[in-house]
């Protein structure tokens, strides 16, 4: 059984639908003023050649996920430590949007709950079902694009025509859109762009990457990218939108829905994105247990062997996660952002190393 | 080129070929000294006294096998074949053949099995056929080699349990199965250690390789037409002796919310009754774990009309919404399971006692909110929207895990449990098969470069 290119599409639609959480909104409306608009077109085009140069890249390689691919190539003193930063990376991905969740549902829904209670209960499921096989995985998140994607863009569609977003604010700041790009901005909103680097795994799934309309995908991007970052203005104005932590989250509860059970659009909102930043969360862990699985030696194909390690891999994930919520909103952010930037260092790294392994894998034949 | 031909022309060997892994295939040779005729019949299909009596004992009694040849070709009803294809498809529906020299003749023995056949009494349907699998593997054969009259559907068969020694035949279409799956499963079948086995319930559990599951992998179904349906999509069928249940596999989740009537309604109509089933579905097991989410843990989602309705509804309830929920649901489920023990005559007591008294009572009593009746009410009948028993019945446990999650952490307990199971549904496999994934982009795929649409 291998997966169909189709799912490659989902791995990016998923990442760009959950930068709308937290951090690239907020990084974006920060610098509004200084160049986040003309950061988004550069954003749109460095993410697409990424994207386009990465699957160039790994499609020369069918079959194999990163662990493979470097083992091949490079000396293991230089592919171990690589991948073992890689897989820390793609921990704290996964655990900076729960702790963001955690955040935001003690904020914005169950103010009563306790914050640890929330997060056990995150863990459990991410922990759970990142043990599954990829594939699985691929299925489960079209299944989760299936639910949520109409929610979604009902959400946006609503916020988008409703009689109280100003355009006016949207247009004053569109006054703006010739500064020069900022780098901040730039690390941010290229995140919209980096579901693609999830193939780092589930390249082993995929076999022979058949992709066409790249454009489709650029095009999303810059269109969610603009919803992102002008919603939010039309809706708290130019100035009144820095005085928010979960800018998007409150601009959702500035939304009210005439006719339905539900009123405040907010709880749509909410059920929409928590159900995929779960099952992003879950999407990365899994890369990153998978990564540090591949350093391990090998079990010899030994189920129960694998079960022990994948335990108390997960079980370090958890701890540490668990740990992490110590940290107040400041300093997650900070974390957040500082990690955005190192994301993006580490997509052109990976590029350029997996160019590097083709070309050495090409001499060697030759 | 020469295989071509010898197909074409009707010949005892041609048709051995052509019903090879017929389980159900009686091939004999009737000999007397002057000379032999050979026989052959599907038993499943045939009458074995009108064989015995009309075939097999004139031969002995005339002792002539030129006579004897004429006697059956001249017998009102026979025919004479010389094409290969119509000799099969004259085996198949009820002939027996009968081969002297080089000439085969064709008896017809056909038996039908209407009197015996039950009408279905759990998967009943509006239209449509009605016939139920019987507890008679031989009447179960007939009714189902009646509707697939084809000689790529092959029978085996072998006997289950040690003590139980069951008969049971595995029924699958040569030419459309997935030979993986029949492997598997015929490994599997050969590994089984029992002692009894006595209901199709009971084999499935059996040849499933993971114990802790709540889904149903393959289907037991009591409809021959629901088996027929399934053969032709290329799956593999097991019937046994003695329990009026087939097995159906590899089932994929779908596959459960799929009623024999959806194919003699209109499309539009047919689509409706399956979305029905999948918000019937999304509401039981929804709806009491967001009652608990509503009124214990974030009553500022709904409307403010809806919230101040249901808390004054429970305005006289004396313990949390958990409590009561999962007090509701334990009473109705008794009360499902108890009207299915009860004899007939007592039945409308357990309505009248669980509908009225309960009910009623309970509120005025004020220990069950108004609105919770309503509800449990709701999501006691929409769980049995699911047209296949074993669904409904996984369904009608898997609520309990939302409640659960639900009493925990509200709202975003509700949400972690639908990807949980969402991801367990996906990660799940029949026989090899992907149990759950959105399955309708991969048809709309090949339906859109079916018609030559999409590039």
């Amino acid at each position: 059984m291998m997966a169909k290119s189709r799912y490659f599409y989902c791995l990016f639609l998923m990442n760009s639908l959950i930068n709308i959480i937290n951090f690239t909104p907020r990084e974006l409306l920060d610098t509004r003023f200084d160049g986040a608009q003309s950061s988004i077109l550069v954003a749109v085009v460095t993410g697409t050649l990424f994207i386009y140069l990465f699957t160039k890249v790994i499609n020369k390689f069918p079959g194999k996920g990163l662990p493979e691919i470097f083992a091949s190539a490079l000396p293991r003193l230089l592919a171990s430590p690589l991948i073992l930063i890689y897989a820390v990376l793609w921990y704290f991905a996964g655990a900076l949007i729960l702790l963001s969740f955690v955040d935001i549902t003690l904020r914005f829904v169950s103010p009563d709950t306790h914050p640890t209670a929330v997060l056990l209960g995150f863990l459990a499921v991410v922990c759970l079902c990142s043990r599954i096989d990829p594939l699985s995985l691929l299925y489960g998140l079209e299944v989760t694009l299936g639910i949520t994607l109409p929610l979604i863009l009902y959400t946006t569609v609503k916020a988008v025509v409703n009689p109280n977003f100003s355009w006016d604010a949207v247009l004053q700041m569109m006054t703006y859109s010739l500064h020069p790009p900022d780098m901040n901005s730039i690390a941010a909103a290229t995140f919209t762009f980096s579901g693609y680097i999830n193939m780092a795994i589930f390249n082993r799934v995929f076999h022979g990457l058949k992709l066409k309309h790249v454009w489709i995908l650029s095009l999303e991007g810059l269109l969610v990218l603009l919803v992102t970052f002008y919603v939010p203005i039309g809706y708290h104005g130019t100035v009144g939108v820095e005085r928010h932590v979960y800018t998007w989250f409150t601009t959702a509860d500035s939304i009210r829905i005439e006719a339905f059970l539900v009123e405040r659009m907010l709880y749509i909102f909410y059920f929409a994105y928590s159900t995929l930043a779960l099952v992003s969360a879950i999407i990365q862990w899994h890369v990153g247990k998978e990564l540090f699985l591949s350093q391990l030696p090998s079990t010899g194909g030994k189920p129960k062997a694998k079960l022990r390690r994948e335990v108390v891999i997960l079980g370090i994930f958890a701890g540490g996660t668990l740990f992490l919520m110590r940290m107040d909103q400041y300093n997650l952010n900070m974390l957040g952002v500082f990690l955005l930037h190192v994301r993006w260092y580490g997509e052109l790294l990976l590029i350029l190393l997996l160019f590097w392994c083709y070309w050495i894998i090409r001499r060697r034949r030759a | 080129m020469s295989g071509q031909e010898h197909k074409q022309e009707a010949s005892l060997n041609g048709i051995r070929g052509q019903l090879s892994g017929f389980g159900d295939l009686e091939d004999k040779s009737l000999t007397v000294p002057a000379g032999q005729v050979s026989l052959l019949y599907i038993k499943s299909v045939t009458d074995g006294q009108a064989i015995s009596r009309n075939i097999i004992a004139p031969f002995y009694e005339m002792g002539n096998p030129a006579g004897y040849y004429s006697y059956i070709a001249d017998y009102p009803g026979s025919e004479v074949v010389t094409e290969g294809p119509r000799a099969v498809e004259l085996l198949l529906s009820g002939y027996a053949c009968i081969g002297w020299q080089d000439k085969l003749c064709f008896f017809d023995v056909l038996r039908a099995e209407a009197s015996s056949v039950k009408e279905t009494v759990t998967e009943s349907i509006s239209q449509g056929p009605s016939d139920a699998l019987g507890e008679n593997l031989a009447v179960n054969l007939n009714l189902i080699r009646r509707r697939y009259q084809s000689a790529a559907l092959k029978m085996e068969f072998t006997v289950i349990g040690n003590m139980s020694k069951t008969k049971a035949a595995i029924l699958y279409d040569e030419d459309r199965v997935n030979p993986e799956v029949l492997a598997e499963l015929k490994e599997k079948l050969d590994s089984l250690k029992l002692d009894i086995l006595q209901a199709a319930g009971e084999l499935e559990k059996y040849i499933s390789s993971d114990k802790l599951r709540i889904f149903p992998k393959t289907i037991v179904t009591e409809r021959p037409d629901r088996v027929v349906f399934n053969l032709a999509e290329g799956k593999v069928a097991i019937l046994l002796d003695t329990t009026g249940y087939a097995i159906v596999l590899p089932s994929i989740f779908n596959d459960f919310f799929i009623a024999m009537d959806d194919k003699i309604q209109l499309p539009f109509v047919g689509r409706f009754l399956k979305l029905l089933r999948i918000l019937g579905v999304a509401m039981t097991l929804w709806l009491p774990a967001l009652y608990i989410a509503f009124t214990s843990y974030n009553p500022e989602i709904v409307r403010v009309q809806i919230a101040l309705l249901i808390g004054g509804s429970r305005a006289t309830v004396p313990y949390p919404s958990f409590v009561e929920v999962i007090l509701m649901m334990i009473m109705m489920e008794f009360l499902t399971e108890a009207s299915l023990r009860l004899p007939r005559a007592i039945g409308p007591t357990a309505t009248t006692v669980g509908g009225l008294i309960l009910g009623q009572a309970a509120t005025a009593a004020g220990l069950i909110g108004n609105i919770m009746i309503i509800l449990v009410s709701v999501v006691a009948i929409s769980n049995f929207l699911v047209p296949l028993n074993m669904m409904s019945f996984s369904i009608r446990v898997l609520k309990y895990f939302f409640v659960i999650a639900a009493a925990f952490l509200g709202l975003i307990g509700v949400v972690i449990c639908l990807v949980g199971f969402t991801l367990y549904l996906c990660s799940q496999r029949s026989f090899g098969q992907p149990y759950f994934k959105l399955f309708f982009l991969d048809t709309i795929g090949t339906s859109l470069k079916k018609k030559g649409g999409g590039q």
